[in-house]
């Protein structure tokens, strides 16, 4: 047991003081939450300088001009740390902090007590058997069970039931609070903001926790927006990471960064065709990847799929029309472009419909985003709806037990919102190429696939 | 332009821009369904403007069944030149 040990507790640690400050924030008040996550996150920057300051002391550097540095910096650490401690203290509630800077020590605790059973026996006896197993476990469940039971009941109704809502009907309402709305402000006030109802998410428990705050304001109400930047962000990370040190023979992230750029090129080349395919491909591969990472966003806990919000999937598609009419004025020139809206009238009868036929084009080419933008925003929404409706259920099955998570019903549908997401990113692009493909003029091919000069449009 | 009767759509080996043909054919129902309704939708709004209801609603409704033939048609076209090929 050495700083192999430390290290385990400080990732049990962290994963255990998130996962619980995210349920104290959901489920109590945003404010606990903080308080719990500030107090374990303390209590871990406390044991890391402890560690440090220990190995300064008795470690291989003792004495040494290194060894010093250390110890100075731990200390200095600890100084820095204890002054932010008495400020947090000040400004957050103390029992969420103690109980979180407790989390840490619990685990040592019982990361030691494991190590101990596990070692016994006792315990080697009991695994051993496959009867004596069984039995053990399905104690522990029950134990756990109506332990669980007893504790809530026990402990009232949560901090932010307001008076005279049961926990039921507080659990009904999950999905209303999930963005950012107390159970104690009034129904529908989601819908007054035109904001969906969906799972929690990060920026609603920020805002939830700042209330008063304009940037925790305005950012609940720019959130579409910050969580598309924030997958850009993802997105170009990710890029800079596989092409910072590209190597011939391709390994790890620039493997299979090169494989799907491979796989999308020969994808939109084997729509688009080998002379116009190649110019698109950054166009449309990027739509690609962005909106299948929007996506898939939503699936990942407390994010939110840019994509099941109108605006996104408008812009996205308006895009799309923007740079398929430019091609168009490019590839045909103004007046090809021109002559395109109209039909391309070659005698008297098309040059009298031309008029007739300008209206048709034009509403045809406008449903050509509409029906983009729809889809995408469709297909998403409704994901992430049954996503919650399920989840909705797995809380509402086990409301006498009075517990703040359920079954986790909504986890059946999760490789139908992976063919989803895929599916709609596919199509969106495979129409994109579509209307680019419509707006290019005729390529003319002989036998042999060459292609012959552009003609004209259709 | 009908198709050519020496070649079989169905065959990869025939037919390399398979893909092609099937993007292609899939454009095809959204547009239907979309091009009326924008048609109509449009003609609404230009009713409530200019009081004339409900003549540019339906003004709209049939432009958009023209223009979704259209598109229908052109798409169609496109189709036909991939299986030539």
């Amino acid at each position: 047991m050495g700083l192999e040990f430390l290290a385990r507790v400080r990732r049990t640690s962290t994963w255990l003081g998130g996962v619980i400050a995210l349920m104290a924030a959901t489920y109590v008040s945003p404010m606990l939450g903080l308080a719990f996550a500030a107090g374990a996150l303390w209590s871990l920057v406390n044991l890391q300088l402890l560690e440090r300051l220990v190995v300064g002391i008795t470690g291989p550097a003792r004495g040494t001009a290194d060894g010093v540095r250390r110890i100075g910096f731990a200390a200095i650490g600890m100084l820095l740390l204890f002054a932010a401690g008495g400020v947090l203290l000040m400004l957050l509630s103390p029992a969420a902090l103690v109980a979180g800077f407790v989390l840490p020590l619990a685990v040592i605790v019982v990361k030691a007590g494991t190590q101990v059973l596990l070692g016994s026996r006792a315990w080697r006896g009991l695994v051993t058997h496959r009867w004596r197993a069984g039995i053990a476990a399905l104690a522990l469940a029950t134990v756990t069970w109506f332990a669980l039971g007893a504790l809530t009941n026990a402990g009232g109704q949560p901090a932010g039931t307001p008076a005279g809502t049961t926990v039921s009907e507080q659990q009904h309402g999950a999905p209303t609070e999930a963005h950012g709305e107390t159970a104690a402000e009034p129904e529908g006030e989601a819908h007054k903001e035109g904001k969906s109802e969906g799972f929690t998410n990060i920026i609603a428990l920020v805002a939830g926790a700042f209330p008063h705050a304009a940037w925790a304001r305005f950012l609940e109400h720019y959130e579409v927006l910050v969580f598309s930047l924030l997958v850009a962000l993802v997105l170009l990370f990710v890029a800079f990471r596989a092409s910072r040190d590209p190597q011939l023979v391709p390994s790890g992230l620039q493997n299979g960064v090169e494989m799907v750029v491979e796989a999308l090129s020969d994808f939109i080349i084997s729509i688009l065709g080998p002379k116009n395919g190649p110019r698109f491909v950054p166009f449309l591969g990027t739509l690609f990847i962005y909106i299948l990472s929007m996506n898939l966003f939503g699936l990942i806990p407390f994010m939110h799929s840019p994509t099941a919000s109108l605006n996104v999937t408008v812009a996205l598609a308006l895009t799309v029309f923007v740079y398929v009419q430019f091609i168009g004025f490019k590839e045909l020139g103004p007046l090809g472009w021109l002559d395109h809206m109209l039909g391309s009238p070659r005698d008297l009868t098309g040059w009298l419909l031309s008029p007739l036929m300008l209206p048709i084009h034009i509403l045809g080419e406008l449903a050509k985003p509409i029906s983009l933008s729809c889809r995408l925003f469709g297909n998403i929404f409704g994901e992430d709806m049954l996503l919650v409706a399920f989840a909705t259920l797995g809380v509402t099955m086990l409301p006498f037990k009075q517990l703040p998570f359920g079954v986790p019903m909504h986890a059946i549908f999760f490789p139908l919102a992976l063919l989803g997401s895929v599916l709609q990113a596919l199509v969106f692009t495979v129409l994109s190429s579509i209307y680019i493909l419509l707006m290019l003029p005729h390529e003319h091919h002989d036998e042999h696939g060459h292609e012959g000069d552009a003609q004209h449009a259709h | 332009m009908a198709p050519p009767q020496d070649k079989k759509p169905d065959d990869p080996k025939r037919d390399p821009s398979g893909m092609r043909s099937a993007a292609t054919l899939l454009a095809i129902p959204s547009l239907l369904i979309i091009s009326p309704l924008v048609g109509f939708f449009l003609g609404d709004l230009g009713d409530k403007r200019f009081h004339t209801s409900p003549w540019l609603a339906l003004i709209g409704l049939a432009f958009g069944f023209a223009a979704a033939a259209r598109e229908v048609g052109i798409i169609y076209k496109k189709y036909l030149e991939t299986q030539e090929r």
